[in-house]
C-alpha cells in the first residue's frame, strides 16, 4: 500500500549542534582546485554556501517564530515571483512550497488578520530563494527536505539528496522473504534515506547498521532516525564501507548501497544544483566510476550471512551489465540469481543477488 | 496464472536456505506485489489478470462470486479488485521517459506522475504534490474510479446476484441489501469505485434503463436516481451511456 501517513515525531527537533562546528562543516569542500572541475564557465556563485550566518537547523525544523504582517509577506511574493525567469515556471511551484515550509501551520479559526508565523526572518528567505534561483543552489537545500517515499527526509549542505530512483531498493529489500528479522547494513547512508525506509518496515528482530564517511551525513541521518523514531532499529557509524562492520561480519541477511558512481570525468558536466552543490564525496565514483562498487562487490562474500541479499544502485546500463556479468564470473561459487534490474525509465539502474 | 508464475520465478530463489524451494508456492501475497514494484522487468505484462488471481490482493472487496463467476469465459479482468502494486505493475509511469542518465545525476524535483494502464489505455495523472509518492498514490485512485467509469463488464442478467461492493454503495432503503453490508459508502471513500462500477455494469446492461436497475437492486427509481447523481463522474459516465443508447440525460 502507498501510506501517506509518515508523520515524524515531531518532538525530536534537532538539537541545536554547537554552531561553530557545524558551519565550518556546511562551508562547501571543493578545494579551489576541484572547485574548478566542477565550475561550468561562468559560475556566478559568490556567495559562500552556505553564508556565515546560517542557521544549521534545517528551515522547515525551525520553530515559528518570526511574525510577518500578511502585506509584507504578499509584497515578498510578488517580488520573488518576479524573480523567476520565463524558461523555468517550475520555480514557481517552490515558491509555494518554500512559503509552506517556512510557515506555522496555520490554527484553524486563526484571526485572517493576526501575522503570519515563519521559520526565519523575511529578509533571510529572501536571500533563500535568490540563492536558489540565481546560484542554482538546489530546492531541497533551501527548505533543507526532500519528500522521498512517503518520508519528508531533512538534508543539508554537505549530504546527497535523496533520489526517487533509489526508493525501488527499498521495495526489493522488502520481497526477501524474511526480511522483517534480519540485519541489514546500508553503506553510505548519507541522510539515511534507505535506512529509515527500511527499519520502519522491520520486526522486532530486524535491524540495520548505517555507515558514512562523512561527518555531516553521519549528522543528518541521525537526526533522520530520530525524527521517525527508530534508534532502536538504526545503529549509524562512521567509517569506510565494511570497516566499521568487523563484529557482525558473516550476520548481514542483506547489504544494501547507493554509492557513489559517476565517472571522474563526467562531474563537469553535471547540471549546476548537483556540480555545484552536492558533495563530490556523493557522487565521484573514479575513473570509470566503479570504484566504490567493485569494492564494496569484493567485501560482500564474507559480509553476507548464506542466502544474504544485496543490492547496488549503479549508473545505469554499462555499469550494471558489467558487475552481474563480472560477480557472475569471477564469484561464480559465492553468489546466485545476480541480476540487473531496471528503474521507472527503463535503465539498468540496480544490481542484486543472491549470496550461495 | 501466467502472472502468478512470472511473480514466482522473480522471488523464488535458487539457492539459499532464506528461501528454501518449499517455501515459494505459499509466498505471501504482500511478498508477491512487492515483487512485483520491484522488478520493473515485469511491468507490462500482456495478461489479463483473472478474478480469481486478483482475489489474494489485499486490496478492496475480493471480487464478489455473484458478479464474477457466472462469466463464460470464467473470469474478465477485475482490476479494481487488485492491489496497488499489483494495478501499478500494470502501468507505464511516464514522469521519468526521456530525463537523460538520471540517478545521481540529477535533481530535478519534478514529482507529477502520469500512469498509462496498458491493458486499458488508460491514462492518469497527478501533479498538485511535491512528493512523488503521494502523486503516484493521488494518481492511481484517479486511475481505479477511471477504470470504474470506462470498463464494462458482461453481465448475465439470468441468474445476476448485484456483488457486495455494489451493494455497500446502495442506500440503507434498498431491499435487497442485508444489515451485514454495513453502512453505505460515499464517493469520497476508495471503495466507492468497484462499487460504481459494478453500477455502471448493471445499467449497461439494462440498456441505460434506471428504473430496470433499480427494480434489480430493489429501490425506487428516484432514489437511484438520487444515488447516480450525487456524484458528478457517475452522473457524467451514467448519461453517457444513457445518451448510447438513445435515452435522455438524468438530471
Ligand atoms: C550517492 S550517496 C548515497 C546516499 C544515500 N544512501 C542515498 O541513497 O541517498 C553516497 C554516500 O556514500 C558516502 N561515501 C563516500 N565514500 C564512502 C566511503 N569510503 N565509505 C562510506 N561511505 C562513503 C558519501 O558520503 C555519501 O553519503
Amino acid at each position: 500500500m502507498l501510506s501517506l501517513s509518515a508523520r515524524p515525531i515531531l518532538s525530536a527537533f534537532l538539537p541545536k549542534p554547537k554552531p561553530r562546528r557545524l558551519l565550518l562543516l556546511l562551508r562547501p569542500r571543493r578545494s579551489s582546485a576541484s572547485a574548478s572541475a566542477l565550475t561550468p564557465p561562468t559560475p556566478r556563485t559568490t556567495t559562500p554556501d552556505p553564508p556565515e550566518d546560517a542557521d544549521p537547523t534545517p528551515l522547515f525544523l525551525r520553530p515559528p517564530t518570526h511574525p510577518v504582517p500578511e502585506a509584507s509577506l504578499a509584497a515578498f511574493r510578488r517580488r520573488a515571483a518576479a524573480l523567476v525567469p520565463p524558461s523555468a515556471p517550475h520555480l514557481h511551484r517552490h515558491l509555494r512550497w518554500l512559503l509552506a515550509d517556512a510557515s506555522a501551520p496555520a490554527p484553524s479559526g486563526a484571526d485572517p488578520a493576526a501575522p503570519h508565523l515563519l521559520r526565519a526572518p523575511l529578509d533571510e528567505l529572501e536571500a533563500l530563494w535568490l540563492r536558489h534561483v540565481r546560484d542554482r543552489r538546489p530546492f531541497q537545500y533551501v527548505v533543507g527536505n526532500e519528500h522521498w517515499k512517503d518520508l519528508v527526509v531533512a538534508v543539508r549542505d554537505g549530504v546527497l539528496i535523496p533520489r526517487p530512483e533509489t526508493e525501488t531498493v527499498v521495495d526489493m529489500v522488502a520481497a526477501v522473504e524474511g526480511f522483517q528479522d534480519g540485519w541489514w547494513a546500508d553503506l553510505g547512508t548519507g541522510s539515511g534515506a534507505i535506512a529509515v525506509a527500511v527499519a520502519r518496515m522491520l520486526g522486532p528482530g530486524g535491524r540495520v547498521f548505517a555507515t558514512d564517511v562523512s561527518e555531516v551525513a553521519v549528522e543528518v541521518a541521525r537526526l533522520n532516525v530520530q525524527r521517525y523514531g527508530v534508534q532502536d532499529k538504526v545503529e549509524i557509524r562512521r567509517g569506510s564501507w565494511f570497516e566499521p562492520l568487523e563484529d557482525v561480519k558473516g550476520k548481514l541477511m542483506g547489504v544494501i548501497s547507493n554509492p557513489p558512481y559517476i565517472p571522474t570525468d563526467d562531474l563537469p558536466g553535471l547540471q549546476p544544483e548537483v556540480g555545484w552543490h552536492e558533495p563530490k564525496l556523493a557522487l565521484d565514483g573514479g575513473k570509470d566510476g566503479l570504484d566504490h562498487l567493485l569494492h564494496l562487490c569484493e567485501g560482500l562474500s564474507s559480509a553476507l550471512m548464506p542466502g544474504g541479499f544485496f543490492v547496488f544502485e549503479t549508473n545505469g546500463n554499462k555499469q550494471s551489465e558489467f558487475l552481474v556479468d563480472f560477480i557472475s564470473t569471477k564469484w561464480s561459487s559465492s553468489f546466485c540469481d545476480v541480476e540487473a534490474v531496471l528503474d521507472f525509465a527503463d535503465i539498468k539502474r540496480f544490481v542484486r543477488g543472491y549470496r550461495r | 496464472m501466467a502472472a502468478r508464475a512470472l511473480l514466482l520465478r522473480a522471488t523464488a530463489r535458487c539457492c539459499s536456505p532464506l528461501h528454501s524451494p518449499t517455501a515459494a508456492p505459499r509466498l505471501h501475497p504482500r511478498l508477491r506485489s512487492h515483487a512485483a514494484a520491484a522488478a520493473p522487468q515485469l511491468r507490462f505484462p500482456a495478461l489479463s489478470f483473472s478474478a480469481s488471481a486478483a482475489s489474494t490482493s489485499s486490496h478492496g472487496p475480493s471480487g464478489g462470486d455473484a458478479g464474477e463467476g457466472e462469466d463464460d469465459k470464467g473470469a474478465y479482468e477485475n482490476y479494481l479488485g487488485m492491489s496497488d502494486d499489483e494495478l501499478m505493475a500494470q502501468c507505464d509511469m511516464g514522469t521519468f521517459k526521456s530525463s537523460g542518465p538520471g540517478g545521481q545525476h540529477r535533481n530535478k524535483r519534478e514529482s507529477a506522475v502520469r500512469l498509462r494502464h496498458h491493458p486499458t489505455g488508460i491514462v492518469a495523472q497527478a501533479v498538485e504534490d511535491r512528493s512523488q509518492h503521494k502523486n503516484r498514490s493521488s494518481a492511481l485512485s484517479r486511475l481505479r474510479t477511471l477504470i470504474a467509469l470506462k470498463v464494462r463488464r458482461p453481465i448475465n442478467l439470468d441468474n445476476y446476484t448485484p456483488p457486495v461492493e455494489l451493494l455497500q454503495i446502495l442506500p440503507l432503503k434498498s431491499t435487497i441489501r442485508s444489515k451485514d453490508v454495513g453502512s453505505q459508502i460515499g464517493p469520497n471513500n476508495p471503495k466507492f469505485s468497484p462499487g460504481m462500477q459494478a453500477l455502471l455494469d448493471l445499467l449497461f446492461a439494462v440498456e441505460g434503463s434506471v428504473s430496470e436497475a433499480a427494480k434489480i437492486l430493489g429501490l425506487s427509481t428516484g432514489a437511484l436516481s438520487r444515488l447516480i447523481l450525487s456524484d458528478d463522474s457517475l452522473r457524467a459516465a451514467a448519461n453517457e451511456l444513457r445518451a448510447s443508447k438513445g435515452l435522455k440525460p438524468l438530471r
